[in-house]
């Protein structure tokens, strides 16, 4: 089958496309600690900060698991055998 | 520390406008234009509004100078995404021109209109750029502004105290406009003196202060004998 | 749930008119394409204008500093709780006639989020300082929750439009469609077995969920960009609330003029029937009479208060410059919208196409009628502002419309519109499942045999 012969890259690809993803997210998550890390220099209402953050990163981080769960599931369910991607298990 | 305040006596003002002018020269300000104006563009850092009322002696007006009233509760600094808008320690609202977004939620947000943005780049008139204030930072397009009580004249009269080896004592600092105006109706100070003119006549009992009920705490009061 | 379904080889297809349009292509699609680039196009034009002259080209000014372009931001991310409410709510609740029409509803949102979360930036007197949001950025300030909001939705909202898509890429894949890459690599190497099939429902169960606190939080937040100032008309508590089902309201409405478009376009009538615009209609219905409840309550609590700066806006509302506009948005949002879809008769396709077009307009005119008036009329005696929008902003409004069609076209030309797996599925599982559900609710046989 045509799979077969393009699977390497094309798999290469998807990692690198669940990697990005996570540097997104991950990019996110630190950025949004920047800032509160400066609202405390500054003295700002703190709990707006707080608030915010203690749902938004939670968010990212949970979309990213949600999709590399997804990624790894589907890889691993996988009943044909594929060349050097994920591990192939027996149903 | 001082805390910077002001004082108007709208029964001293004539509604002149010396006050306009002397802070667009002091302040680098440009004139935008007759077409400009006509699109609500007016750009002052003190405006003159003006308060019509019906009275038992028929219509009269009242004109009230109004700068920015350097709230000591700012309703701006606390909706400013970046930080360029924020209350500096001796009272003033400083605005960071160059960290401004031009997002202008701080003139939405502000309930004095006290602030004005540079819809176009500012284009000085002639070889009027020449005499430009070299001690005011110049706006590009894009930044919103207001006014500043005249802070670069606070930070030279302190250097010229501390050169003197002397504190800063009432009547050194002065802003472009109450230094302008022909009636003497505006009084520049700092509040935390007591001695101060304008901390005398701040506690007047014909001083009143605009919208205060919205917890603004401004620093600009009013003297009037009605309202 | 699904059985050991492998990938599809027969030509004769039988849900062959959903992906028809992705394997035979045509010329419409080159046609609107076209089109709708010179018209994207144009508003980049008029945008350069902006940027290399300031933000003088529009019509802002001072008191109104805020015009069109926020008024777009809070209109086009309203529209993108079509997907939430419909996709999320309707799969949780186990709703059936949901299938046709979640993968429209959350390409919707993911397209408009795009569109409305690049607003802000098209609004900045200073774009190019994009970065101190980032550097410097306040979280004390609700622009920044806005930002923070408005990610974390298109995040969540991509994943779960994403993942359902799977199985219907791999479909795709495995017919060989071009561009044959790009369906290997999206499909993450589904096959249609048994354990991936349970991982995909466990994550599509996850994001179902949790996408609707997103939602909800998200047209919170974005009202409260208003209702955390103290100007007149804006300081209300209402907001928060009055902003979500707002939300839900142009959404509702919004996803069923693209559905009745797509379905003229593409065919699908026999997909998209008249159940299913009857259901949303009810929805719609329900949502039109909770915009008017809100609407009253928030007037009738500002008009009852007689504080004087409110009622200045209120009566500039009411009666004085924006009236127009005013009795427009109650007209498009209650009047005409509860009068045809109350009445069977008139709840035709083409009567739900005018209540649904005439409430996408009414909730663009109440974004309009919530910024400038509260603006226009400042607290202290300066004159009453006025706001007449330029070439530029409406040339960028029309920008943003073509964004969204353009980006609906380009999806319509790559992926099945209708979820092809959950059709597949509906017809050979849930029918009997929903039966057996069905029995479930009855009361129990006093007998030994039990339904299960």
């Amino acid at each position: 089958m045509e799979l077969r012969t393009t699977q390497g890259w094309v798999f290469a690809m998807q990692l690198a496309s669940v990697t990005m993803i996570w540097m997104f997210v991950l990019g996110i998550s630190f950025w949004i600690i920047h800032l509160l890390r400066l609202s405390r220099e500054l003295n700002d209402i703190p709990s707006a900060s707080l608030a915010i953050s203690m749902l938004a990163i939670p968010v990212f981080l949970l979309g990213a698991s949600v999709l590399t769960y997804v990624f790894v599931g589907l890889q691993r369910g996988r009943e044909t055998l594929g060349g050097s991607e994920g591990a192939v298990e027996e149903t | 520390m001082s805390r910077w305040g002001m004082v108007i006596d709208l029964d001293r003002c004539t509604g002149c406008g010396a006050c306009i002018s002397a802070c667009h020269q002091e302040n680098n300000l440009v004139a935008v234009g007759e077409e400009e104006t006509e699109r609500d563009r007016a750009f002052h850092w003190i405006r003159m509004l003006r308060e019509t009322s019906d009275g038992p002696s028929g219509a009269s007006v009242r004109f009230l100078p109004q700068p920015c009233f350097q709230c000591d509760n700012p309703p701006c600094i606390r909706v400013c995404p970046v930080h360029a808008t924020y209350l500096g320690e001796e009272g003033i609202v400083g605005q960071v021109y160059s960290r401004c977004i031009g997002c202008r939620y701080c003139m939405a947000a502000c309930p004095y209109g006290a602030k004005v943005f540079n819809w176009y780049e500012p284009e000085w008139l002639g070889d009027t750029e020449e005499r430009a204030n070299p001690d005011v930072s110049r706006r590009p397009k894009g930044v919103v502004e207001k006014c500043t009580f005249c802070h670069h004249r606070i930070i030279i009269a302190r250097d010229e105290a501390r050169a003197a080896e002397r504190d800063l004592k009432d009547g050194d600092v002065t802003t472009a406009c109450a230094e302008s105006c022909p009636a003497r109706a505006i009084v520049f100070g700092d509040l935390d003196d007591p001695d101060s003119r304008v901390s005398r006549l701040a506690g007047n009992t014909r001083a009143f202060r605009v919208a205060e009920d919205l917890g603004t705490e401004p620093k600009v009061f009013y003297l009037s004998e009605r309202e | 749930m699904k059985t050991d379904e492998t990938t599809i080889e027969r030509s004769d297809f039988q849900d062959y008119a959903l992906i028809r349009p992705i394997e035979e292509g045509g010329a419409g699609f080159r046609v609107a394409f076209t089109l709708l680039t010179l018209v994207l196009l144009g508003g980049w034009v008029l945008f350069s204008r902006q940027i290399l002259y300031g933000l003088g080209v529009t019509g802002l000014n001072q008191p109104v500093a805020w015009g069109f372009y926020i008024v777009n931001f809070v209109f086009f991310i309203g529209i993108s709780h079509a997907g939430t409410l419909i996709s999320a709510i309707l799969r949780l609740s186990n709703a059936e006639w949901r299938r046709p029409i979640t993968r429209m509803a959350e390409v919707i949102t993911v397209i408009v989020l795009a569109i409305g979360g690049f607003h802000p930036l098209l609004d900045m007197g200073r774009p190019e300082r994009l970065l101190n949001i980032f550097t410097a950025g306040r979280l004390q300030s609700p622009l920044l929750w806005d930002v923070t909001a408005i990610s974390a939705y298109f995040m969540a909202s991509t994943v779960y439009l994403f993942i359902p898509m799977i199985p219907d890429i791999a479909l795709l894949r495995d017919r060989g469609v071009w561009p044959h890459w790009f369906y290997r690599f999206l499909s993450w190497g589904w096959q249609g077995t048994p354990r991936q099939v349970a991982v995909l429902n466990r994550a599509v169960s996850i994001m179902m969920v949790v996408v609707i606190p997103i939602a909800v939080s998200v047209h919170t937040v974005i009202s409260y960009i208003f209702a955390m100032t103290v100007q007149p008309g804006w300081h209300s508590t209402i907001f928060g609330p009055y902003f979500v089902v707002g939300a839900i309201f142009s959404g509702i409405a919004a996803l069923m003029l693209v559905m009745i478009v797509m379905r003229r376009v593409f065919h699908l009538e026999s997909y998209l029937k008249q159940i299913h615009f009857d259901q949303l209609s009810k929805l719609l219905l329900v949502m039109s009479l909770l915009w008017f409840y809100f609407t009253f309550s928030e007037f009738l609590t500002g008009f009852f208060g007689n504080e004087p700066s409110e009622m200045r806006v209120f009566y500039y509302k009411i009666s004085g410059a924006y009236a127009p506009f005013f009795w427009g948005m109650v007209a498009f949002n209650f009047i005409i919208p509860v009068t045809i879809l109350s009445f069977r008769r008139l709840r035709t396709i083409p009567g739900i196409f005018i209540a649904s077009s005439t409430v996408v307009i009414g909730m663009w005119l109440e974004r309009l009628n919530i910024v400038v008036p509260s603006l226009a009329n400042p607290r202290l005696p300066y004159p009453t502002g006025f706001y007449i929008p330029s070439i530029v902003e409406w040339g960028m409004f029309a920008g943003a419309i073509a964004t969204f069609i353009l980006g609906f076209v380009l999806f319509a030309r790559f992926f099945p519109l209708i979820s092809v797996w959950e059709i597949q599925e509906g017809r050979e599982q849930s029918v009997k499942e929903t039966s057996e559900r069905l029995k479930g609710y009855l009361p129990d046989e006093p007998s030994a045999a039990r339904v299960r």
